[in-house]
């Protein structure tokens, strides 16, 4: 069976990078002395894998983990036994149990839903109004790896709508972002085709990114939570 | 005081995790009436990786009311945002700039990483020279390997602690709160002559040197009648009754050593007349077998960590390894936790210990032979011969290992060009070994060839190192003698061993030469992107100072060195007989065989090998033998040390 834990990555640890967060799930893993499964071999790995890399700086209380197990156990035993272990940044949120035969969590994410907090006070009424009416929006962004070559995406397939909010001196922004089988766009990308289509000059690098959630859409485009028995520890 | 690192300055640095700590394991104590600053001179990850910091990091924060947190020198992308914006170094814990430490303790793990010390001080908001430090300003504390020669450091710090520090540091701690409770009286004056009554402390300004006509040094005389005239390192006699950290801090990031490290002994006596640690960490006491399992049990626990590294400077030397492994690897096979081992010796490597901690991929295995002609090997005692290494290696070979790495230094005492070609030719005898046993070609032999740089207090403390000329020649040799097919060749630029060969062996003038260089913009001296040799070479001109007098100067059988009056207790008389033998080329036994060699650490310190074997020379029953605790107190009964 496959035990499946909604966790998060917060203030403390976003600048962990998603190799880095994972392994020290692992690790918390070990502590907990959860029975793990590995796989075969000379070099034995733990069956544990994430739902999706989040990008370093991201804030996220939406981050999924499966860990196959060697042996049946009790989730919230589990769940209670991995919040101890977890160090500051991590908590678990809920827990489920599936089948070996679930599909990856990896391959049934469908959006994550973003919350953006930046230090601004210009105007932005016009542009948020301009992105949401507008079909498409095409956004050149760096490809992974290679600082040469770009790939040019429709913002808009991914980020239908945005709704902004006048915080004082800074501005919030709430989205919702696409999540297809061949990829989806950084939440920092939004940023970039704001300033790049409407000259808002948002100090990008100074941006709160927060992933407040990340869910299953069907064919009729509801959304689903990932985990269908929600444990909030606490 | 700006202490905060905003998003943006994070979002633009290599390894931002390096600067947030919150690690798992971590100790934050807000309240505290004594806070210490464990401070490495390098970046977060290299200082992570070293023992001595996880083991005083958890004792310290174990006493109550006094904290210990950690600081790191930021990398130089972090550092130049830093000063851009005025932002404060601080710990990573509480955040505290260094100015609001009370005590910040540097551990001096290597010469070329002095000018961090400086910089981390400037950059903590601390005055640099110890006289320029008020009654409000933290005391700056050294220790560790290089402390045996502090001399270049000395306007800097307020004071050192010579040796091992599980016994001295609280008392230290100690002393400094009662001095903070009584409302620091008589400033910072007394609290150094109440620290300097702790055995094992160094204050550097109580005492003046003296120096001959010809620059080297007369005398170095205490200035106050508390100061002793000689300083002796702490020692903790029993390992299995000292604390041990069980719980230590389990970092995000991949560090250098990111695995457990179990400390099995310290000491080493095979008596490697080039090998510093060698000398001053002497007698070998070894943790019992029971103790270090119980402790690996805790830590595998406390950490998740899959692998432990069986730590110490000679590994295979523990009396008794093979059982120990044995019992480890049951213990602990089920959970998918690995043994390793640092360091193997050719002598004592036994395929049988390689199959069992090489659990994972038969990728390399490295060896030392430090020398590559026999004569050059017997010049250094390492008391290993070519027929170990081809044994070692053609057991590796036949169990699966196609890569071999051989680490040698060049520019040991009384080398001949010959000696140098020697490493050649080992390489190459390595290679043929592998076709021998496999029937195959293409054995990958690395080569790595470092620089000697004489230490204080080894053998060889007297000779001249070879200049910057002679080093870059017998790197050529090597380059041109290696040119063969799957040889790798490693080696260091040259000018690094010349700087780290000043300050090992350097004194007092060469602080102003720290601070100018530093002046000059150098830190991270260590790191190829940091050092700038022509600064170096341009500081020691203005002081008046050259790198030959430290370097490369013959030194008189009697000529008093700078750091004599900091002793770890290996008699002048037993390393200058070292340095005869090794001129006529002979050999000294280990003492753990049974024979005292006359090195008089145990005699004087009153203390003795711990060695399972039972084979190791016991001071203890010679008749003139006062342990350790008669002594001090003898000492403290007949005031001062």
């Amino acid at each position: 069976m496959k035990l499946r834990f909604q966790i998060t990555k917060e203030k403390e640890i976003r600048f962990i990078s998603h190799l880095e967060y994972v392994r020290t799930l692992g690790r918390a893993i070990r502590r907990a002395k959860l029975p793990a499964a590995y796989s075969q071999g000379f070099n034995p790995h733990m069956k544990y894998s994430l739902a999706s890399a989040l990008g370093v700086g991201v804030v996220s209380y939406a981050e999924f983990m499966e860990l196959e197990l060697e042996e049946p156990m009790n989730p919230l035993e589990a769940a209670t036994a991995l919040a101890k272990a977890l160090p500051r940044g991590i908590r678990v949120l809920g827990v489920d149990m599936v089948d070996n035969s679930a599909p990856a969590l990896m391959s049934v994410a469908g959006g994550a839903e973003y919350q953006v907090t930046i230090p601004y006070t210009g105007e932005w009424e016009q542009a948020v109004e301009e992105f949401n009416a507008a079909k498409e929006l095409f956004f050149e962004k760096a490809a992974p790896k290679s600082k040469k070559k770009v790939k040019t995406i429709d913002v808009k397939f991914f980020i239908p709508q945005i709704s902004a909010m006048d915080l004082g001196d800074y501005l919030r922004l709430n989205f919702h972002c696409k999540i297809t089988p061949t990829g989806s766009m950084k939440a920092v990308d939004l940023l970039n085709t704001l300033n790049q289509y409407w000259n808002l000059e948002l100090p990008v690098e100074k941006a709160d990114i927060e992933r407040m959630d990340l869910y299953r859409v069907d064919e009729e485009g509801n959304k689903w939570p990932l985990l269908d028995s929600i444990y909030t520890h606490e | 005081m700006n202490k905060e690192l905003t998003l943006d300055m994070l979002a633009a640095v290599k390894k931002p995790a390096r600067y947030t700590g919150g690690e798992f394991g971590s100790i934050y104590k807000e309240k505290a009436e004594v806070r210490m600053a464990l401070a490495f001179p390098d970046v977060y990850e290299v200082g992570m990786s070293y023992l001595g910091f996880k083991i005083l990091y958890h004792l310290i924060n174990k006493l109550d009311g006094i904290a210990a947190e950690r600081v790191y020198a930021p990398w130089m992308d972090m550092e130049d945002s830093m000063r851009e914006r005025g932002i404060v170094l601080t710990t990573l814990e509480t955040k505290k700039a260094l100015s609001e430490c009370d005590v910040i303790g540097f551990t001096l793990q290597y010469e070329l990483s002095y000018s961090n010390i400086l910089n981390m001080l400037d950059l903590g908001g601390v005055p640099l020279r110890s006289a320029e430090r008020g009654d409000d300003d933290p005391f700056v504390m050294v220790g560790g390997p290089c402390v045996f020669n502090p001399e270049p450091l000395a306007p800097f710090f307020d004071f050192a602690l010579l040796g091992e520090g599980e016994e001295a540091v609280p008392e230290i701690l100690e002393a400094y709160r009662a001095w903070k409770r009584e409302g620091k009286p008589g400033g910072r004056q007394e609290f150094l002559h109440r620290v300097v009554k702790i055995h094992g402390v160094y204050v550097p300004s109580f005492y003046e040197v003296e120096y001959n006509e010809d620059n080297t040094v007369k005398a170095v005389k205490p200035l106050v009648e508390d100061a002793p005239a000689v300083v002796k390192k702490r020692i903790v006699e029993d390992m299995n009754s000292i604390d041990f950290p069980t719980a230590p801090i389990v970092p995000y990031g991949e560090i250098v050593h990111d695995r457990i490290m179990l400390e099995m002994f310290r000491g080493c006596s095979r008596g490697c007349r080039f090998c510093h640690a060698g000398m001053i960490y002497r007698p070998v006491r070894e943790r019992k077998p029971e103790v270090l399992k119980e402790l690996a049990r805790k830590l595998v626990d406390n950490t998740g960590y899959e692998e432990i590294s069986l730590v110490s400077l000679s590994t295979a030397d523990y009396s008794c390894l093979n059982p120990f492994l044995d019992d480890m690897i049951e213990e602990f096979k089920d959970e998918k936790v690995s043994m390793s081992l640092p360091s193997l010796r050719i002598d004592s490597f036994c395929i049988d210990v390689a199959n069992k901690v090489q659990t994972v991929r038969k990728s390399g295995l490295t060896f030392a032979p430090e020398a590559g002609s026999q004569r050059m090997r017997d010049v250094i005692n390492k008391g290993v011969t070519e027929e170990d290494l081809m044994r070692a290696v053609g057991a590796a070979f036949a169990n699966g290992w196609k890569k071999v790495k051989l680490y040698f230094m060049i520019g040991l005492p009384g080398e001949r060009d010959e000696d140098v070609l020697a490493i050649a030719d080992l390489a190459r005898k390595v290679q043929w070994k592998y076709k021998e046993v496999t029937g195959q070609g293409g054995c990958q032999v690395t080569v790595s060839a470092s620089s000697f740089v004489p230490k204080p207090y080894t053998a060889f403390q007297w000779v001249p190192q070879d200049t910057l000329e002679e080093i870059h020649r017998k790197q050529k040799l090597l380059v041109d003698a290696l040119n063969f097919k799957n040889v790798k060749f490693q080696y260091h630029d040259g000018t690094t061993s010349v700087m780290e060969g000043v300050f090992a062996r350097g004194d007092r003038r060469l602080g102003e030469v720290l601070y100018r260089a530093w002046k000059m913009g150098q830190r991270f001296d260590g790191w190829s992107d940091g050092f700038v040799y022509e600064n170096w070479i341009k500081a020691l001109e203005e002081c008046g100072l050259d790198k030959e007098f430290y370097c490369n100067r013959v030194r008189g059988e009697q000529e008093v060195f700078p750091w004599e009056h900091l002793q770890p207790y290996v008699s002048r008389a037993f390393l200058a007989n070292e340095y005869r033998k090794a001129q006529k080329e002979m050999l000294t036994p280990d003492c753990r065989l049974g024979k005292c060699n006359g090195c008089a650490v145990c005699q004087k310190m009153g203390v003795k090998i711990v060695d399972w074997s039972g084979n190791a020379y016991d001071a203890s029953k010679e008749p003139n033998f006062v342990p350790l605790e008669q002594k001090l107190r003898e000492e403290e009964e007949g005031g001062g040390k």
